[in-house]
């Protein structure tokens, strides 16, 4: 195993000394460096690129909150009192579009680019320049995606999902822009995991085999391939909408012999996936979190992994329980039900996995442990409505309502965002050296907590009790749970400004941090020093293996 | 479980007061078909597992967390992996997974028979109405969602079924199987009506299949759940569910008055006669767009009070209405009313807010521009 | 052979002994489980679908 370094990581410093577990000093570096902008724009490292990610999607997490904030604002009270329901269609398309594709996914990209190679002994990841240019397409991507609200006519106003032919014959003329940015945006993460999958196969450290990965790795490993058999499709389906819309077909135009329902098929063919893409990664964190806090080995750790592949099998064969009022044949509605269903197994396992691993142990509450903690408790409630949601003969009750909003929120929000979060904190003192402020990092969670609850808890009541998704005003028996959402979501959002302040605060100084930042801690990234220096495990470590 | 769920619905009535629709304000209805009682029954069911799984596990979960705090001393174990616990904690989800899946499945496939209905009505959803037609009866009409824009935008006191009343609701009767054909004109919508358990998609091209059996007499509210642009919060959907021989009867009437203004057809009409239904079609098909008072929301919807382009050329105004505007929002409306709201509803505009043509266009005029 | 469907079952279910995971990855070949993984995949696909195929009637 040679991993291939980049030029300027060529191993020629000359006083470069390494130690045995792996750590490099950089006295001197006689290098030069690109400063200002142009460090960051030509950057190929993967510490730098990471932390590129990790600030763009942070960005893009308040962008997306205050399109969320704005919704809520209108929903404050029954009436139109705030925006028309045109602007308010667009709102909710761009909350959705911008967290899941800006915040969500780059935030989980940043993080694979920061830890993978420190957590398998690698130097860099394996592409360097690739990993440059994943990146910088992103705020190419959704500058753009933002610019189509400025444009005339307005932006994407037919939801995250952009059914057809709401999406195409029925669409504002910027929907052209909006595929552009998709197809570059997915671009960016077919590249982004292709460079995943090339490291975690090529540069582990000797001596280090795939069960002996963190856990981590592991997810990142299987939602990585995931993101390159999905992201194709997507591809494929914003391709026939933009040749619907310029170009005379009629893939999902019915009066020219297309199928508006053809669309659906192909977007939750990649859509499902997707979803896990986003919540496999946050497994692996939780499942470093939570031994390390409770000085407890995992207690199921090949079970863990085959738990990660199996549910990212299954998401290939559950698309279409998002569409079971759409007129499916009974015979496919039962596969989809039946298949759905399954799927809680493996995530079962998981949750009783950590938990048993909290069993007799030691634990402590640091506040990455709290924010581990509250994703098992929330993310199982989502985990609960989801298998309601998959008994279809219900679903034909719960389909397109607030039940389902509340339903992806807790797995997406106090599942992946809070997992992102407990990240943040986790691996804060190895970034910068210093640990994260307690104080503030608690009130943090605890506003955050309190806000989530607040917000999507009652969207389970107004779901039941009949409203439905996306619309800008409702029947007076529903003001009720839409105040309380909203007061709740105003608290969550103004919350995260305490997030960036911990962050701002780190970065400057803090408590200093040993390598081992936490005693729990077992893997390989804490064998290097905080902060980690730009250049790691120049020389690979000396791995031996925890028999996992 | 029935004497549960008379039970539940009973103490639903008492707190209620009125309907069993809307019993309680935060959980799914019972509604008033047996397919949607059997539904809740589903739904409370596989609810209450959840709940005792989460018990159990958030349980030993709290009590790790609470007895194995390392302030109080605990010191870690080194246990993991155990073939049998992990056995019994895949097993047992699985078996109950299966347990809920052969309810539900006996469910759907009832849902599924829309054999042997006494009774077709076609469904079809337009930006933002519903059309219903009662197929082999000659009855048709739209459905437009009747809250004054006012209570929308807060100058007018809201009404207690603020969003959720129409100009004409949709009428059924109890006790008869009656099928859904449900088809779009433009995008999709979708027809749902929580106290039936019915909510099919509405597909441009397609034509869905649903059914229902009304228990008992009411009225029942629901609204379109697929997002169908700019309006898709103000479609509501009403449905009146009378006593079969009053159904009957409400037919035979529905039967003779169409039949009565398709007789209109033939005959000259007035100008106030014109003038006087065509405010009414004004107000139910055009106004959501075009606004009552002519003046539309530009440049989407352009305005009609004043435009020169409509005021100049009356072949051209009847041609619009007719056949809609391609790539534009404007529908046609041939086939979704009949001559004489057509030639009333174009007259109307030709002379409402000042711009006074003078032009009477005749019901007969338009039969000959649709042959 | 016998050996390798057995611990593809195994996989499936998420549940293997510690003893034959060590077995398997030190003398199995990699490619053998993964072409049987591929087939059970398959398998479980077609059998879902009979079932659904024929409790739909």
């Amino acid at each position: 195993m040679a991993p291939k370094l980049p030029p300027h990581h060529s191993l020629q410093h000359s006083s470069t000394t390494a130690t045995a577990g792996g750590q490099v000093h950089d006295d001197h570096d006689h290098h030069p460096q690109p400063r200002g902008i142009m460090r960051w724009l030509l950057t190929t490292n993967h510490k730098e690129i990471g932390s590129l990610y990790l600030i763009f999607s942070l960005i893009m997490f308040f962008i997306g909150g205050i399109f969320a904030l704005v919704v809520r604002a209108e929903l404050f009270q029954p009436g139109l009192n705030l925006i028309n329901p045109e602007f308010f269609n667009q709102m909710t398309t761009m909350h959705g579009l911008i967290m899941v594709f800006a915040a969500v996914m780059p935030a989980f990209t940043g993080l694979a680019n920061w830890m993978i190679p420190l957590q398998i002994g690698a130097p860099d990841m394996a592409l360097p320049r690739l990993n440059n240019f994943s990146f910088w397409l992103l705020p190419v991507a959704f500058t753009l995606l933002l610019s189509t609200l400025l444009m005339p006519g307005g932006g994407p106003n037919f939801g995250w999902t952009f059914y057809a032919p709401l999406s195409t014959t029925y669409a504002p003329p910027s929907t052209t822009f909006f595929i552009l940015s998709l197809h570059i945006a997915g671009v960016s993460s077919i590249l982004g995991a292709i460079n995943i999958v090339a490291t975690i196969l090529n540069m582990r450290a000797p001596g280090m085999r795939m069960m002996d990965m963190p856990l981590f790795v592991w997810t990142w490993l299987i939602t990585a391939f995931l993101l390159i058999a999905v992201m194709p499709v997507l591809a494929g389906v914003i391709t026939m909408m933009l040749m619907d819309i310029n170009f005379g077909t009629s893939f999902f135009d019915a009066a020219g012999g297309g199928d508006p329902v053809l669309f659906q098929h192909l977007f939750w063919f990649f859509g499902h996936p997707e979803v896990y893409i986003m919540i496999l990664p946050a497994f692996g964190i939780v499942s470093a979190i939570i031994p390390t806090f409770a000085r407890k080995r995992l207690f199921g750790y090949a079970s863990m992994v085959y738990a990660t592949a199996s549910i990212a099998v299954l998401s290939f064969l559950v698309w279409a329980h998002h569409m079971f009022v759409v007129g499916l044949p009974l015979a496919a509605t039962l596969f989809f039900m039946y298949t759905t269903m399954l799927i809680a197994v493996p995530t079962g396992v998981k949750v009783f996995n950590w938990i048993t691993t909290l069993f007799r142990g030691s634990i402590t509450f640091e506040v990455p442990m709290l924010f581990a903690l509250a994703f098992v408790v929330l993310f199982t409630i989502g985990g609960f409505s989801g298998l309601m949601l998959a008994i279809a003969p219900a679903d034909f009750q719960y389909h397109d309502t607030y039940f389902v909003v509340a339903h992806f929120h807790y797995v997406l929000v106090p599942g992946a965002v809070f997992s992102i979060m407990a990240a943040v904190y986790y691996w804060l003192p190895k970034w910068t050296g210093h640990y994260p402020s307690e104080i503030l990092g608690k009130w943090h969670f605890w506003l955050s907590v309190i806000g989530v609850n607040l917000t999507f808890f009652p969207m389970h009541f107004s779901g039941l009790a009949g409203m439905p998704r996306r619309i800008p005003d409702y029947a007076l028996q529903f003001a009720d749970f839409n105040l309380v959402s909203s007061l709740g979501a105003f608290l969550f959002g103004f919350s995260q400004l305490i997030f960036v302040w911990v962050i701002i605060k780190c970065v400057r100084g803090g408590v200093k941090a040993p390598a081992k930042a936490w005693d729990g801690a077992e893997d390989l990234e804490w064998s290097v020093p905080s902060p980690a220096p730009l250049h790691t495990f120049e020389t690979p470590p000396d791995f031996k293996p925890v028999q996992h | 479980m029935r004497k549960m769920l008379a039970l539940m619905t009973g103490g639903g009535t008492l707190f209620g007061g009125a309907s069993l629709a809307h019993a309680n304000g935060w959980n799914m209805p019972v509604g008033v078909t047996d397919l949607s009682a059997e539904i809740y029954t589903l739904h409370m069911t596989i609810f209450w597992i959840c709940v005792v799984i989460g018990i159990v596990v958030f349980g030993v979960m709290f009590y790790s967390l609470f007895k194995f705090r390392r302030s109080k001393g605990a010191k870690s174990a080194h246990f993991h992996e155990n073939t049998t616990v992990e056995v019994i904690w895949t097993a047992v989800p699985l078996l109950i997974l299966v347990g809920m899946a052969v309810p539900a499945t006996a469910t759907l496939q009832k849902m599924y028979d829309a054999s042997d209905a006494e009774l077709d009505v076609m469904i079809t959803g337009q930006q933002w109405r519903w059309r219903y037609e009662y197929l082999g009866e000659d009855v048709a009409f739209n459905s437009n969602m009747s809250t004054p824009r006012a209570q929308i935008t807060g100058e007018e006191e809201r009404g207690e079924h603020y969003l959720l009343e129409v100009d004409e609701p949709l009428v059924l009767p109890i006790n008869r199987k009656v099928r859904f054909l449900l088809t779009a004109d433009d995008v999709i919508h979708s027809w749902w009506v929580p106290d039936f358990a019915v909510k099919q998609d509405t597909i441009p091209g397609f034509i869905n299949e649903n059914w229902v059996r009304i228990n008992e007499p009411g009225i029942y509210r629901g609204q379109c759940a697929e997002l169908c642009g700019m309006d898709h919060g103000f479609m509501p959907i009403v449905v009146h569910a009378m006593e079969e021989d009053e159904f009957d009867q409400w037919l035979v009437e529905r039967k003779e008055a169409a039949e009565a203004e398709a007789m209109g057809v033939d005959r000259e009409w007035e100008m106030d006669e014109l003038m006087e239904r065509g405010e009414q079609v004004y107000g139910s098909i055009c106004a959501s767009c075009h606004q009552a008072d002519g003046g539309g929301s530009p440049p989407a919807f352009p305005g009609l009070a004043g435009n020169q382009e409509l005021i100049d050329d009356v072949d051209w105004h009847i041609d619009v209405v007719l056949n809609g505007v391609s790539g534009t929002a404007m529908p046609a409306f041939r086939s979704n009313l009949n001559p004489v709201e057509l030639a009333a509803v174009v007259t109307y505009s030709r002379n409402a807010w000042g711009n006074d043509t003078g032009d009477a266009v005749q019901p007969a005029e338009i039969v000959e521009l649709l042959e | 052979m016998w050996g390798v469907i057995k611990s593809v079952l195994a996989a499936f279910f998420g549940v293997q002994k510690e003893r034959q995971r060590r077995h398997d990855f030190e003398h199995g070949k990699p490619g053998a489980f993964i072409l049987v993984g591929l087939l059970m995949a398959v398998v479980f696909v077609v059998v879902i679908a009979a079932l659904a195929i024929y409790v739909a009637g």
